[in-house]
């Protein structure tokens, strides 16, 4: 055990240095900042323009119920987000086995001391922290927009909301891993990555075409809708099950991948 | 150190290699040489425990590379045909992070980079990005990652592609001095690589073993055993019935005349396995009182036994059932 701690210590340090390394990250980065700053004022003015027209309309004595706008200004930034970065994870975990297989580096890693499973959970953790990280300044929008708002919104929401989007970002960055170890192309990478996690983000409306039991279990499976729960403030085992579970099977998968790899290859 | 038996792997309907039987002692080196698309990097993955063999079985340091990969996989160093490099490292972070992953303890890894770095020649570099490494300094940091760990088996694929000769010379002297201490294997097309550095050579051609020994044996055996190559005056009757009577002569055959002064001639001797006649064919001449006015041994050279062997019908298994061939004979330089 401690062996395997030392090993994805080994493997996470080398990943997240690689990023740190790498322009292409800087890039991404870079266009994932602008593009939050872009989403986060177009957020914040619709729920301006939410909270006044309730005003309005309460004004003018029609009932309508009030709305929490700091609430719904980080329920709908984080929603947002969670879209966002639908594109942006595909790019960052398109490169975590396809350029291992592209340099050759691979024949080093599966004939060291190693298991695949250190290697996985240590690539991941990598570019898990390193979203992370370039996720860090945009809680500067959030902090100013929320400082001082009276009732405050409450720690635990924002903390669970921001939680959320760690596991949407794992349970994304996982299943791109398990894509990318397939392929020794990055750009094919990210565009099946995109195409799956796309897929497992709209089937709760895709489930609504299917009835019964069939139909349920398309719908649990909708990143949106467990996403959304969090976002929201619910603390839903169902959905820590289930981003749990695509973690999982994200590196159980590349696990296995990389193992048959060594079998196939000519 | 390293016991290969009936090892063979097939792809599909193609067989890449086909019951390779080999062993190296500890603290040899053997050269593995073959043509392309003989089955050295094959060989080499299945013992680095990269690829599976289909069926047979091979053992480094005792383990099975299938059964105990991970035993395996701890004393050995591999360098793949392509130096498997971060180009985002320096060479020092990368040998530490091979390091790490290979098992070297926190407290030894700083002596260990800094013996590769010393080693490979390195030193100067510790602190360049990999990416603007050249072509040659890139191999040898991959020979580095090889043995930075201090495996005792060392397994290099092409350990002097793409280096200079004066890098090729160094890297030859690395690879002589880690016999002893260490068992290495290693794969080449070059053929000099082999005679310089290897204690043993194995030639492999179409997926099989088809000689194994020491490049000596392997040069004297293929022709049968030392071959000489005289300038003698007299006609080549009196010289063949003269050389007729020197036990263990096995072959007299007359050579090109041209350039020659008359009444001289050049004749090709070949005297039996491992058997030095020189002495007793001087005398024999002397004594007949024919001219002797040059002499020298002449041995197959590897080149030729390699051509001789991987270009036959029917392999063998060892190089000691090679045919003698006249036509491997061949001057040395």
């Amino acid at each position: 055990m401690k062996m395997l701690a030392y090993n994805v210590l080994a493997i996470y340090r080398r990943e997240l240095q690689s990023y740190f390394a790498s322009p292409l990250a800087y890039a991404i980065a870079t266009i994932y900042w602008i593009l939050a700053g872009i989403l986060f004022k177009a957020a914040f003015d619709g729920v301006i323009d939410q909270g006044n027209y309730v005003d309005l309309q309460a004004q003018s004595g029609v009932p309508i119920s009030p709305i929490d706008v700091p609430y719904e200004l980080l329920r709908t930034y984080l929603g947002v987000m969670g879209s966002l970065s639908l594109f942006v994870l595909p790019i960052l975990s398109m490169g975590l086995y396809a350029d291992e297989r592209k340099r050759g580096t691979l024949e080093l890693l599966a004939t060291s001391p190693i298991t695949n499973w250190a290697v996985a959970i240590g690539k991941l953790l990598g570019v898990l922290t390193f979203f992370i990280t370039m996720s860090l300044p945009l809680l500067l929008y959030e902090a100013i927009a929320l400082n001082g708002v009276d009732p405050p919104v409450p720690l635990s929401v924002i903390l669970l909301g921001h939680a959320g989007l760690i596991l949407l970002a794992a349970s994304v960055l996982s299943l791109g891993m398990f894509v990318s170890s397939l392929t020794d192309s990055t750009i094919l990478a990210a565009i099946l990555t995109f195409a799956l996690v796309l897929c497992l983000w709209i089937i709760s409306e895709l489930a609504k075409n299917f009835g019964g039991i069939v139909g349920d279990a398309l719908f649990n499976l909708s990143l949106l809708k467990h996403y959304t729960n969090l976002v929201q403030g619910v603390v839903d085992t169902s959905s820590l099950v289930l981003f749990a579970s695509y973690i999982f099977l994200g590196i159980f998968l590349t696990a296995q991948s990389i193992d048959a790899l060594r079998f196939q290859r000519s | 150190m390293i016991d290969v038996e009936h090892l063979s792997k097939v792809y599909g309907s193609t067989s890449a290699i086909a019951d390779v039987t080999f062993s190296v002692e500890p603290g040899e080196i053997l050269g593995f040489l073959g043509p392309n698309g003989a089955g050295k990097t094959t060989t080499m993955r299945i013992l680095a425990g990269y690829l599976p063999a289909t069926s047979g079985t091979a053992k480094v340091a005792g383990f099975e590379v299938h059964k105990d990969s991970m035993a395996v996989r701890q004393r050995i160093g591999y360098l793949p045909e392509s130096p498997p490099l971060y180009p985002d490292m320096t060479v020092e972070g990368y040998l530490s992070f091979v390091a790490q992953i290979k098992g070297v303890n926190a407290g030894d890894r700083p002596q260990r980079i800094q013996s590769a770095l010393t080693r490979c020649n390195l030193l100067e570099k510790r602190k360049t990005i990999i990416r603007k490494l050249s072509k040659g300094f890139r191999q040898r940091v991959g020979i580095a990652q090889a043995i930075v760990h201090d495996p005792p088996v060392i397994i290099l694929d092409e350990p002097t592609v793409g280096l200079d000769p004066r890098q090729i010379i160094e890297v030859r002297n690395l690879i002589k001095n880690l016999a002893g201490d260490h068992t290495v294997i290693l794969s080449t097309h070059i053929l000099p690589e082999v005679s310089m550095t290897c204690s043993r050579v194995a030639i492999i051609n179409h997926g099989q073993v088809v000689a194994t020994n020491t490049p000596e044996r392997l040069m004297t055996q293929l022709m049968g055993g030392s071959g000489y190559e005289l300038e003698v005056e007299g006609d080549f009757e009196s010289v063949q019935r003269c050389l007729q009577a020197v036990q263990g002569v096995t072959a007299i055959e007359p050579m090109s005349t041209d350039l020659l002064p008359q009444n001289r001639l050049k004749i090709k001797v070949v005297s039996g396995s491992e058997t030095e006649l020189g002495s007793e064919i001087a005398t024999a001449l002397v004594s007949h009182q024919l001219g002797l006015y040059e002499m020298r041994r002449v041995q197959a050279s590897l080149e030729t036994v390699f051509l001789q062997l991987t270009t036959e019908e029917t392999p063998v298994e060892n190089a000691s059932e090679v045919e003698p061939s006249d036509e491997a004979i061949e001057e040395t330089p």
